[in-house]
């Protein structure tokens, strides 16, 4: 009994000592008359690198600021990390890979920090981004609570030597090219009656964040830049919509896109012609390919009748500040440098990923960059022509509607686009509905 | 008497001590979470914003909610196909393995291999093997001169190809357990219905299936329960398609808790799903009491 009790107080002092040590650690930052922020970044590995060294170079020259680093805690999705950490009260200081479609479940609960009350934050996002762009960022309350970041322009790219072996001599425009390039590439190679090599694929599980790569990319290309709200609600009952349905049912009726799961990356092994991607895979591909891969990037395709410039899906990842920060200004003063002009070129050469600026391939501190990678030129182009998510409540919910309709439509051919988009608009809008009159019904 | 009185109350002291890193863990991630999830039942929560009364409401959803229905259903549907199948296969190998045979050893660990491998690692081979276009099992089937099987991308075939693998993933625990009770079978009831003219298919079903009775009872419990929490084969394989034919219970539990914030309404899924779990166990208690 002697030895136990011992035992439990060796255990207890040790959880003191512990306590005590972390405690001294603070307190002497604080002696020292240095705040002390938490920054979280996103946990892939090259923005980790990014932020490791900007980090290091912003508390090499602010010594009354101190930065400490940690990558977003393992989970499904960031959001997942987040969310959980503002139920624990346990968010950083800062956070660089904030999602805008979630955008509303963290303002409602009062976790972030209005960012227009800062004196300079308007003045210095809009010499950074166009007003429209920075306009789309604006939540509902009439607030900012993210500074847009950066961008991930979806396109597609596609191995030329399969391209050019089918006679197909320039990318797909239109969906008619689109699908007579499929035709051409979509071939039984040995002869053993299955198909070997394919245009492409998706991966056709009914996962609501799937369709950000095939529906909603191609959704926003075929209405010139529509989200799936509008002014008055949920628009995307619309012939855009249709068409879209109506393009991925004509893909899988016709086998151009295999039903079936993958693992590895067969576009890099040459049994997909093309992939729905962004800049990011531009590092991977260079890392990986065999030297004789040659590939090319070009636009969403379009409705054979649509005319205008090519919209995307821009994937926009933002910085926000929690409200659980001690010290708003000093994180205002590090965001700013996060996303300062010598930032966003380490963004580029160490993530391959957009910064959301203005006229960013003719600024001439970038252009030596994109001279060096004229990929990632294309990816820049494209930038302005992006779109985001909506910020609403019940997104994910859309989303899922969109997707069951879509796997049931352009997957397995069981019902009609126009059934489809009905019954995905349908169930959007009683979702939102029911939110809206029924507050305590989720 | 007195010291003995005191030795008592020492020793129960040093048990509850001994006993108190379990109570601690019970407490923490069993207690507790079960309570808060009792309480949410009656709440909407989102994890961020506060909890918010809406009494019965969450009820009124559910009994309206045609999607969990389909995941009873279709949990239902895996049990009624994986548990004959795995009792059969199971029984089946049980036997083979129980014969004078070389290498026995080594076949029974070969087939209790996947039960210690990671669910997820299977699930993810078994993906690659049902591939339509490129997996091994159809390549097999057009070599034979058949038609492709469109294993997980078919409304009436992605479920039975579900139960196909977890029985494959589970047979060797229930082998194990039918190997159990077939080695506890007296050899000389076998020998005197030899004496008696019985064939071996009339010893099997006069001798080993009513010997293996509560082994078999045993297999259908435990089988029904590991069915019921099916989750990780669609999670992984299908993500509940094609088109909700295989979105089982606790996948469609997880979707609302998880992907959509609903706490409340996945606390109460999850609530009535056990009660209704409970009604089968009871019933299957009172067939083992009967048999009994």
């Amino acid at each position: 009994m002697r030895i136990q009790a011992t035992i439990t107080l060796f255990l207890l002092l040790g959880v003191v000592c512990i306590s005590c040590g972390k405690k001294r650690t603070a307190q002497t930052v604080a002696a020292q008359g240095a705040v002390r922020l938490t920054y979280w970044c996103a946990s892939n590995q090259s923005e980790i690198d990014l932020a490791t060294e900007l980090v290091s170079k912003w508390n090499a020259s602010h010594p009354k600021i101190q930065v400490a680093l940690q990558p977003i805690p393992a989970s499904q999705s960031s959001e997942e990390a987040l969310l959980a950490a503002i139920a624990g009260k346990t968010t950083p200081d800062i956070c660089a890979n904030m999602w805008p479609g979630a955008m509303d479940d963290f303002t409602s609960s009062g976790g972030l920090v209005r960012l227009d009350q800062f004196p300079d934050f308007m003045d210095y996002l809009t010499e950074r981004i166009p007003t429209e762009l920075l306009e789309s960022f604006r939540s509902p309350d009439g607030h900012y609570y993210q500074i847009p970041w950066k961008t991930n322009p979806i396109m597609i790219m596609y191995n030329k030597r399969m391209f050019r072996k089918a006679g197909i001599l320039k990318p797909p425009r239109t969906y008619s090219e689109y699908l007579a390039a499929a035709k051409s590439i979509t071939k039984d190679l040995n002869g053993d009656g299955r198909a070997d090599q394919w245009m492409g694929y998706q991966d056709i599980r009914p996962i609501w964040w799937q369709r950000f790569f095939d529906y909603y990319t191609h959704y926003i290309a075929a209405s010139g830049g529509q989200t799936l709200f509008d002014s008055m609600g949920i628009c995307f009952e619309n012939d855009a919509s249709i068409k879209v349905f109506s393009f991925f049912q004509e893909i899988y009726r016709n086998g151009y896109f295999p039903r079936t799961t993958f693992q590895g990356d067969n576009f890099l092994a040459g049994k997909f012609a093309t992939v729905i991607t962004g800049p990011w895979n531009i590092t991977h591909v260079e890392k990986f390919k065999k030297p004789e891969f040659e590939y090319d990037i070009f636009p969403i395709p379009v409705p054979d009748d649509y005319h205008g410039p090519v919209y995307t899906y821009g994937d926009h990842k933002n910085i926000s500040i929690f409200s659980t920060t001690k010290n708003p200004e000093a994180v205002w003063k590090f965001a700013r440098f996060l996303i300062s002009a010598q930032a966003d070129l380490r963004l580029l050469e160490v993530c391959s990923q957009i910064p959301l600026r203005k006229n960013l391939t003719k600024n001439p501190l970038y252009q030596s960059y994109f001279r060096e990678n004229p990929m990632m030129t294309k990816f820049a182009e494209q930038a302005p022509f992006t779109r985001g998510v909506d910020g609403s409540s019940v997104l994910k919910e859309i989303f899922d509607a969109i997707s069951q309709e879509y796997e049931a439509c352009s997957i397995y051919g069981k019902r009609t686009p126009e059934e489809a988009v009905a019954n995905a608009a349908h169930a959007g809008r009683s979702r939102r509905q029911r939110r809206q009159t029924r507050p305590g019904y989720h | 008497m007195k010291s003995a009185q005191l030795k008592t109350k020492s020793s129960d002291k040093t048990g509850y001590l001994m006993s108190l890193p379990y109570v601690i863990y019970f407490g923490l991630f069993i207690g507790f979470p079960l309570v808060f999830s009792f309480i949410l039942i009656f709440h909407k929560w989102n994890i961020v914003t506060p909890m918010q009364w809406i009494g019965l409401r969450n009820f009124y959803r559910l009994f309206h909610d045609v999607q969990f229905f389909i995941a009873i259903r279709n949990t239902l549907v895996f049990l009624v196909i994986h548990i004959p199948l795995q009792i059969f296969t199971a029984l089946l190998l049980a036997i083979l393995l129980n014969q004078k045979i070389k290498l026995k050893g080594f076949f029974r660990a070969l087939y209790f291999l996947p039960v210690i491998v990671s669910g997820v690692v299977i699930t993810i081979l078994w993906q690659q093997l049902f591939a339509y276009e490129t997996g091994l099992l159809n390549l097999l089937l057009t070599k034979l001169g058949l038609s492709k099987i469109p294993w997980l991308i078919n409304i009436k075939w992605a479920m039975p190809s579900i139960a196909i693998m977890a029985t494959w993933k589970n047979v060797g625990l229930y082998i194990v357990l039918f190997l159990v009770g077939l080695q506890g079978i007296p050899r000389y009831l076998y020998e005197a219905a030899e004496i008696d003219g019985a064939r071996p298919v009339q010893q099997f079903f006069h001798i080993t299936i009513p010997a293996l009775n509560s082994t078999m009872v045993l297999v259908v419990i435990l089988s029904t329960i590991g069915g019921f929490s099916l989750f990780i084969e669609p999670f992984v394989m299908t993500g509940g398609g094609p088109m909700n034919s295989t979105l089982s219970v606790m996948l469609y539990i997880y979707n609302q808790a998880f992907y959509f914030g609903h706490m409340g309404y996945a606390a109460t899924l999850g609530f009535f799903f056990a009660f209704i779990i409970l009604i089968v166990v009871l019933i299957q208690k009172k067939f083992v009491e009967r048999k009994d």
